[in-house]
């Protein structure tokens, strides 16, 4: 389950920066299909937020209070990065800016992937 | 193009905040929960996390004090990575633990040995011209 919903996270997580990076290519502004899809991957990582939090509360898995930490850090830093990203891509206009909603993607799948091992310990 | 902030500067920016928070939250985790094992390389990443964080500031800010801070910031970290970078290939046992500049931050894609490249060169091409 929690398997499942990280990889998916990280699959959207990855196809936003690949869709990002299109835009990049052909020097197109973010619109409203990127901000869509961001919100999708902030839905789907809040979910994966609150199913982690009751497989824990359950004791169906358990983590050391250090890996626990790192594991709500790492997904809470995910969860800042598509709207920093947005903030700081679109208070210019400049293709290099639209790239920085590619580098919020990566990251977030990065943070994703991580969380994923910790889980595994 | 004087603004260390705009263009390509945009992306410079998004990318050292990302590895501001990630030294620093690492460094965090690390010395709050287990400080004696590794003081070195825990103290270490939480130097790592400051420079990324003054670098970030004196890149994203326009003006000369930020751009001080931000040659600041880039030369110690060069220095910093190819230093604890040579002396953890060399004496492994120094850093028990990895640290953001451990093996030339092999463990961050090496991101950290390009990036103050990147940076002394952005620094090279935004600077204003000299009257």
């Amino acid at each position: 389950m929690i398997a499942t919903l990280s990889t998916a996270v990280i699959v959207v997580a990855l196809v936003f920066s690949a869709v990002v990076l299109v835009y990049v290519a052909l020097a197109r502004d973010p619109d409203w299909g990127l901000l869509a899809a961001a919100v999708l991957l902030e839905v789907g990582t809040l979910v994966l937020v609150v199913a982690a939090a009751v497989v824990l509360a359950r004791g169906d898995h358990q983590l050391a209070a250090i890996d626990a930490t790192t594991y709500f850090g790492y997904l809470a830093t995910a969860l800042c990065a598509p709207p920093l990203g947005f903030l700081w891509a679109l208070s210019e206009r400049s293709r290099a800016a639209t790239a920085v909603l590619a580098a919020a993607g990566v990251t977030h799948a990065f943070l994703v992937l991580r969380t994923v091992q910790v889980w595994q310990g | 193009m004087t603004s260390t902030r705009s263009g390509p500067g945009r992306l410079l920016v998004a990318v050292y905040g990302i590895f501001a928070v990630a030294a620093t939250a690492r460094s965090l985790v690390q010395l709050g929960f287990k400080a004696d094992e590794a003081p070195l390389a825990y103290g270490l990443s939480a130097v790592a996390g400051l420079v990324y964080i003054a670098a970030t500031l004196g890149l994203a800010e326009v003006g000369p004090a930020p751009r001080r801070l931000a040659w600041a910031a880039v030369v110690f970290e060069m220095a910093g990575v190819l230093v604890v970078g040579t002396l953890s290939v060399l004496d492994p046992a120094l850093f028990p633990d990895e640290t953001v500049w451990s093996t030339y931050g092999k463990g961050y894609g090496w991101f950290p040995l390009v990036l103050p490249f990147v940076g002394v060169w952005w620094l090279l091409r935004t600077r204003p011209r000299q009257a």
